[in-house]
């Protein structure tokens, strides 16, 4: 019983936290986004979650960053409004190991809301003519120092991505459950085969429906991701195409237990196929991904999302997500197999 | 598994595929009606849909041809071999022999269909390589789930849907390994294909000889 309260907690705390929590500060995009050595530049920067206007003057500081050694500050920052500030850099005379040209990443600071970074902001390209052997001064004469950190609870800003990283906590533990409730299916199916009792064949069956229920959330929260960062809800691509293939499998296996006149019969059968679908999944999931390109982040090469991506904020959520989703696959799954029991017992089937 | 009884039984589905002549002929019509019916539907065959489509007249002829592999014998006769060999034994005959079967029909496909729609192969050691061991999976995946579907009322359809999510991965690596054979596509690094179609050969095969004996069992 208490674990069933439990995952009401947990999911209520998911839902509230992972939906009401807002984004830390980032950087949308730089305008212009060239510039040209010499040149007096005004850049600028579009915001998400930020609030230019509510630091003093001097408060927020820019740079546009080279590497660690090298980078540009702003010599005047002027926040527009809230979510757009101008900084106006001097560009110097030329570039870090003779380059021609660079891409810039922009560091805005702010004394309240922290630092926030954007990639490849400004491309700074060489004017023609001679250029100075030494480099210039403007590079290493004001360092990036003393950078704000935000402790607020928030989660992280990422580009593409925006307000949709919250789907983290909804999509991500779908598969978690999924491959939970299939492997408890499994187990039962084995326990089948090893002694017939009609208790395990419920158990395999009502934990496979589950873990089916989960695979379509877990496909539909999916779309819904996809939808908002790779421009349309189903792309063919390979991951989909072949968790799609996966749930088809499941589907194939309710048909095979119904398919037999003797109950014992599709019991025994319908196990045998679950446990040969299970080791099929294996290269469905694992190998097949890895011939194809793929948009989804842990294939071909895409990062991971979760081991950088995670923050301790939302770690904080991700977590207690996984349990809470768990436990509540466990208890719909206890409901099938209490119902299933129950129908069984009323047909004189146990 | 003893390999005894493994030649008498390998004899036996010889046998009676001799025996059954039409059967085998059926087959043999099946993929030759396939190979016409898809010249005839797409005159030009282009070396990416030829392909596809050689792949897919294989499929279909290696499923029709597995799933009377265990219907054609009747019950009783079942629990006869039930008395004398060992299930192990029994489906690796069948595997055995089915493969040889895949592996002949596959031949005579591609003689067929090369003849009518052209033969677009420029490597034809590997796309060789590839037809053994496209009849190998195959082999092996069918004939475990006709005898699942073979105890079931209705056998055809329950064959189709219960193999085709487990053919797939097998399927997709073929047909990526014929399109180098082909050179549709420029890929050094295809040995690493064929070792994961025999990784998954291993993984269905060891799956087949522990859970046969429960299927086997009635």
């Amino acid at each position: 019983m208490w674990w069933k309260i439990l995952s009401v907690v947990l999911l209520i705390y998911v839902l509230l936290a992972g939906m009401l929590v807002p984004l830390k500060s980032g950087i949308q995009r730089a305008e212009p986004a060239y510039a040209r050595t010499k040149q007096e530049i005004a850049v600028r920067f579009y915001g998400y979650n930020t609030m230019f206007s509510k630091a003093a003057a001097s408060g927020i500081r820019t740079w546009l960053y080279y590497d660690e050694t090298y980078a540009l500050a702003a010599s005047r920052c002027t926040a527009l409004n809230d979510t757009i500030l101008e900084a106006v850099f001097r560009m110097p005379a030329n570039l870090p190991e003779g380059r021609q040209s660079a891409y810039l990443n922009a560091i805005i600071d702010h004394p309240a809301a922290g630092a926030s970074l954007l990639p490849a902001a400004v491309e700074l390209t060489q004017d023609s003519g001679i250029v100075a052997a030494t480099l210039d001064s403007a590079w290493t004469a004001r360092p990036v120092h003393q950078l704000h950190v935000q402790t607020g609870f928030s989660f992280p800003y990422q580009n593409v991505i925006y307000e949709s990283i919250r789907n983290t906590y909804f999509h991500v533990p779908m598969w978690f459950v999924l491959l939970f409730l299939f492997g408890a299916s499994v187990w039962y199916s084995l326990r089948y085969l090893r002694q017939p009792a009609p208790e395990n064949d419920r158990r395999a069956s009502a934990y496979a429906g589950t873990g089916l229920l989960f695979g379509v959330l877990g496909l539909l929260t999916g779309m819904i991701w996809a939808n908002y960062t790779w421009g349309k809800p189903w792309s063919n691509d390979i991951k989909q195409l072949m968790t799609a293939v996966a749930l088809l499998i499941y589907l194939a296996y309710f048909i095979l237990r119904r398919s037999f006149d003797e109950y014992e019969k599709g019991a025994r059968l319908a196990a045998v196929y679950n446990i040969f679908a299970f080791a099929s999944l294996i290269p469905l999931l694992y190998i097949v991904p890895r011939m194809f390109a793929s948009l989804h982040p842990g294939a071909t090469g895409n990062p991971a999302f979760g081991s950088q991506d995670l923050d301790n904020t939302m770690r904080a959520v991700f977590y207690p997500a996984i349990l809470g989703w768990t436990l509540l696959g466990l208890w719909l799954a206890n409901l099938r197999i209490r119902y299933q029991r129950l129908f069984d017992k009323a047909m004189g089937l146990d | 598994m003893n390999w005894k009884s493994l030649i008498p039984l390998l004899h036996k589905e010889f046998l009676l595929e001799f025996r059954q002549r039409y059967a085998l002929s059926g087959i043999v019509l099946y993929v030759f009606s396939m190979v016409f019916v898809v010249y005839i539907a797409s005159i030009r065959v282009a070396p990416p849909v030829w392909n596809v489509l050689f792949w897919l007249i294989l499929l279909f002829a290696s499923i029709n041809a597995v799933v009377k592999s265990f219907v054609q014998e009747s019950g009783a006769r079942q629990l006869y071999y039930y008395q004398l060999a060992d299930p192990a034994t029994l489906i690796f005959a069948k595997i055995l022999y089915n493969s040889l079967l895949l592996l002949v029909l596959s031949v005579l496909a591609y003689g067929v269909y090369s003849l009518v729609a052209g033969n677009p192969v420029k490597d034809p050691g590997l796309f060789g390589l590839v037809l053994l061991l496209g009849s190998l999976g195959f082999s092996i995946a069918f004939t475990f789930i006709a005898s699942i579907a073979s105890k079931a009322n209705n056998s055809a359809t329950l064959m189709a849907i219960l193999s085709f999510p487990v053919i797939l991965p097998i399927l997709l690596t073929l047909v990526r390994l014929s399109s180098v054979a082909l050179r549709l596509i420029q890929d050094t690094a295809y040995t690493r294909d064929i070792w994961n179609l025999l990784a998954i050969d291993a993984i269905l095969i060891t799956l087949v000889f522990v859970l046969f004996p429960y299927i086997w069992k009635d």
